[in-house]
């Protein structure tokens, strides 16, 4: 039992750092209608940046800031001289996804060439161990479940309840509207790239914090996990993606605990496969609406 | 009765020699025959592992200097030829007959690496041609092929060697309850079948076995679920998350590291650097140990190796990185044994000299032990028997043709260098791999 109370802890840990990355992912996708499979890449090179950073001697929670920026910068380049270019002349989404897929892979290789092999650890004090009815965490990673906590209510009080949000949600619903409404449509675009972005950036800090160390080829196994929450979520679906972080992190935990390390993640997809059965547009997208945010 | 007729029994002897001159120089079954003797090195010269090719290439260069640096074999020079299998048995095959069918001169073949080995070495054994092969493959613990040999242990070994470390290793009593932590690909995986048959027949703990997902971003629940195992000892391999999982071990076990024993794809620099930078260089300091394959490195078979490993840097300008490595030194080693086989049974037929090296590895009873190949014609000439030990050391071959000579107990300094801290004897090694069946 000790175990198992243990590994809900550990779970939250978990779906707080997929829950960051799967909504900044889900949103991209939802608002600009781009499956971004550079974002991986995009958080390890945000990781990098507040490596550097934090290596210059600022404490990793000032240096994540660098990170969130970095993120912002690279997405909202990205999507300028990459994908907009691409979308402008009409390429369909199974082209953008290549063209992603490409971006995904020149990034890596340049920042390979860049940082080298060797992994990366950031100077941070983990904390004293709290221990609570079982749960076993260090005050590091109950930061980054409060970092993640603070980030969704900020996404959602951004989409419920200001001018920009309910842009996002016009612009993703359906954009010509919602520019025929007198909405910027492309720098609404031009803003959800530098948010999502820093979301990104973030997620990658928090995520390298959790695994201690990261390497440029770290990116690939955070891109399963996020789509997997965003795809469970229903792609497009901020609020769908929290709870898809929600169960993959606490699916994977439970059942490492449960039955097996190495199947902790059939166990997780199996269940995404079931769902997808069930609720092809995922758990809480109407059907036929995958594109529409909020 | 006919009478003697002299012409036609000197014609029936014209016709005889005539013969056997017609059976071709190199493979005389008596006689060591003339012309020069080839070596092929049939391995990666380029594609993924084209760094394989060259440091068999360099171990070949030094081994042909050495054996023509005393008179060749029966006065018959020894060169060195690459022949590219890329790493892809798509690729080895037509290598592999290229180099047979163009060649008659062939004396012996080195190199056929796991990426070629099931491939190549059923076409070289057919062609009774002896090969010194380094491939890790567990199919050929037990193989069938007469030609092949083997101075490398199978991977799979590394898991004897590490339940060695943990019954015999210094600094510690006997671990009694071993955490078997692997990473769930292939190549780790290969290790826990013998690990798990060699302890439970020794009587040690398996406390847990756990097959991690390389690559998460987080063991923690994996980690917490091995401490409640209370294990003394880690066995590990898990490359590219170890730094995390230690990390985890560290932080819900009080700050405490439990001693962590890696096998030897572990003693890297990179793999150093991640696991120090997550646990700490004193914990890494205090706890790591691994094991390696035992390398004399020293004596005068080595200063041999050596001197013509800086020799032939003349043809192959980067010979002398491989000083110490352990493929170049079989594998030169390799070709002096066969060279020895050859003088040994006065022949350049494989079908005769190959027996004969086992007979040069292992040494009979009352064998002069020599170091190099020109100690060993010496002795040879002497009409003594002769056990070789090389540059590498002892070698002994069991029925297969397996050669495994120990292993070192080791671990690495503030600067990843490796420093051997212990030795497993032969004799320890083999107990383990009998308990483990030889899987």
């Amino acid at each position: 039992m000790e175990l198992y109370v243990a590994a809900l802890g550990f779970g939250l840990v978990s779906v707080s750092v997929i829950a960051i990355a799967a909504v900044g992912f889900t949103m991209q996708f939802g608002i600009t209608n781009m499956i971004n499979l550079a974002y991986g890449e995009v958080m390890i090179v945000c990781a990098y940046a507040a490596f550097y950073v934090n290596r210059a001697g600022v404490n990793i929670w000032v240096a994540m800031i660098a990170g969130a920026l970095a993120g912002a910068v690279l997405s909202f380049l990205l999507n300028r001289f990459l994908y907009a270019p691409f979308q402008r002349k009409g390429t369909n989404l199974i082209g953008m996804v290549i063209v992603s897929l490409a971006a995904s892979l020149m990034i890596a290789n340049v920042l390979l060439a860049i940082v080298g092999y060797y992994s990366a650890s950031y100077v941070a004090d983990q904390g004293p161990l709290v221990r609570s009815n079982g749960l076993v965490l260090t005050t590091a990673q109950i930061a980054i479940i409060v970092v993640a906590v603070i980030l969704m209510l900020a996404i959602h009080g951004l989409l419920r309840y200001t001018r920009l949000g309910k842009a996002m949600r016009a612009t993703a619903a359906n954009p010509t509207l919602a520019r025929n409404c007198g909405i910027p449509t492309q720098r609404v675009i031009d803003v959800v790239w530098l948010i999502t972005g820093a979301l990104c950036g973030v997620a990658g800090v928090v995520a390298g914090m959790n695994s201690e160390n990261f390497t440029v080829s770290s990116g690939a196994g955070y891109l399963i996990e996020i789509i997997a929450a965003a795809v469970l979520g229903g792609a497009g679906q901020p609020y769908g993606a929290m709870i898809g972080a929600l169960i993959i992190g606490m699916v994977t935990e439970l059942s490492a605990a449960a039955i097996a390390p190495e199947y902790k993640e059939v166990v997780a997809f199996g269940i995404l496969v079931l769902v997808m059965v069930l609720r092809p547009q995922g758990l809480l997208a109407k059907r036929g609406a995958l594109a529409a945010a909020g | 009765m006919r009478g003697f007729e002299p012409y036609k029994v000197v014609s029936a002897l014209g016709a005889i020699v005539l013969l056997a001159a017609c059976g071709g120089s190199s493979s005389s079954s008596a006689g060591l025959g003339s012309g020069p003797l080839l070596v092929g090195v049939l391995a990666p010269f380029s594609g993924a592992d084209a760094s394989f090719g060259p440091r068999y290439l360099a171990g070949c260069i030094a081994a042909s200097l050495s054996i023509n640096g005393a008179g060749g074999i029966g006065g018959r020079k020894v060169s060195c030829q690459q022949f590219d299998t890329r790493g892809e048995p798509a690729d080895a095959v037509p290598a592999a007959n290229q180099m047979i069918s163009s060649n008659s001169n062939l004396m012996g073949v080195v190199g056929c690496t796991s990426d070629e080995a099931s491939t190549v070495v059923p076409i070289l054994d057919r062609s009774h041609i002896p090969m010194f092969c380094m491939t890790g493959q567990s199919e050929f613990n037990k193989t069938s092929f007469k030609y092949f040999h083997r101075l490398v242990p199978p991977d799979s070994f590394d898991a004897y060697a590490m339940i060695g470390s943990s019954l015999y290793g210094p600094n510690h009593a006997p671990y009694k309850r071993v955490a078997l932590v692997f990473g769930d690909d292939i190549g780790s995986q290969t290790f826990v079948g013998p690990a798990v048959a060699a302890l439970t027949k020794l009587g040690v703990t398996i406390a847990i076995n756990q097959a991690i997902h390389l690559g998460a971003s987080s063991y923690r629940t994996e980690v917490a679920s091995m401490l409640l195992t209370h294990p003394d000892v880690i066995l590990t391999e898990t490359i590219g998350s170890a730094g995390t999982y230690l990390k985890e071990v560290k932080q819900q076990n009080g700050g405490k590291v439990i001693p962590f024993i890696g096998t030897s794809a572990t003693i890297d620099p990179v793999w150093f650097q991640q696991v120090r930078d997550a646990i700490g260089l004193p914990d890494f300091l205090a706890n790591y140990s691994a094991v390696d394959l035992r390398l004399t490195l020293s004596g005068s078979g080595y200063d041999e190796f050596v001197t013509q490993l800086t020799a032939a840097q003349a043809t192959d300008p980067g010979a002398l990185q491989y000083k110490g490595k352990s493929p170049t030194t079989h594998l030169y080693d390799g070709i002096i044994m066969t060279a020895l086989a050859m003088v040994a049974a006065n022949s350049s037929d494989p079908t005769v000299y190959n027996p004969k090296i086992f007979d040069i590895a292992n040494g009979v009873a009352g064998a002069t032990v020599v170091s190099t190949f020109k100690e060993g014609v010496d002795a040879l000439k002497a009409g003594k028997s002769i056990r070789y030990v090389g540059a590498a050391g002892e070698n002994n071959f069991n029925q297969y043709n397996n050669s495994q000579q120990g292993y070192n107990l080791v671990t690495m300094d503030k600067d990843s260098n490796e420093v051997t801290i212990g030795q497993l004897t032969q004799t320890q090694t083999q107990q383990i791999i009998d308990a483990g069946g030889n899987a």
